[in-house]
């Protein structure tokens, strides 16, 4: 390392800040997910939709962790494997989708 | 003398928090780019002691990238390192075979990432 110029509580004090910035970009992300998750459930859930919220999960699971939501990461990695099967989600999983996103969206509100 | 770190990855949030990381746990110097195409540009205009590299990008991704950095003789040595939120371990084995120094997996931890870094590196 060649120096620590700025002290732990000033780094988390740092990413708390970018995160109320990019906040707005991650709720997008979580209402793709929940768009796709009701698709599902009343089937109209399109391929666009379906590889759209596959790319946001993915994204999801790339963020929450590095902004210390690694239950986040977990949730939002499930969802980018079920939206990235070909033929889509089985069948069995819509209330399986809902509840994941509804859960991870909590997670992304709660976070201060 | 402080390190120069090349972040090349689409995703704004990631570029920024990686960089705050870097900057600030060890007064590294970082560029940034949000493509595969600039980072070709940053890399050759900056010489960077290292690049990290996102794998899932528009246009041309985190492998096509590595290609072209290594086909460029003025880029050729610089070491590599793969960021991916890809966890399936087929990825991770095409990843590693394509001769970077490392793959490393989002999410990270802002507070650990440039020790990470420095120890594959050999940085002291």
């Amino acid at each position: 390392m060649d120096s620590n110029p700025i002290s732990k509580p000033e780094i988390s004090a740092a990413i708390d800040k970018l995160w109320t910035k990019f906040l707005p970009e991650i709720r997008e992300r979580v209402a793709v997910l929940e768009a796709a998750a009701a698709g599902f459930e009343a089937n109209t859930l399109t391929i666009t939709q379906q590889e759209e919220a596959s790319s946001a999960a993915h994204k999801l699971a790339g963020t929450l962790g590095t902004f210390g939501l690694t239950r986040g990461t977990v949730l939002a990695r499930e969802l980018e494997l079920m939206y990235a099967e070909d033929s889509g989600p089985d069948a069995a999983m819509g209330a399986k989708l809902t509840s994941i996103t509804a859960e991870l969206k909590g997670i992304v509100e709660e976070r201060k | 003398m402080a390190r120069k770190i090349l972040i090349i990855d689409d995703e704004e949030d990631i570029r920024e928090v990686a960089a705050l990381s870097l900057e600030s746990v060890s007064g590294w110097e970082v560029v940034t780019a949000s493509s595969g195409a600039q980072g070709l540009a940053r890399a050759m205009e900056h010489k960077p002691d290292a690049i990290l590299l996102d794998v899932m990008m528009p246009g041309m991704d985190g492998p096509t990238t590595f290609r072209e950095l290594r086909k460029n003789p003025a880029t050729a040595r610089i070491p590599v390192l793969l960021l991916t939120a890809k966890v399936q371990s087929t990825d991770q084995r095409r990843f590693a075979d394509l001769g970077v120094e490392a793959v490393l997996f989002k999410p990270f931890d802002p507070l650990t990432l440039s020790a990470q870094i420095a120890g594959i590196l050999g940085w002291s």
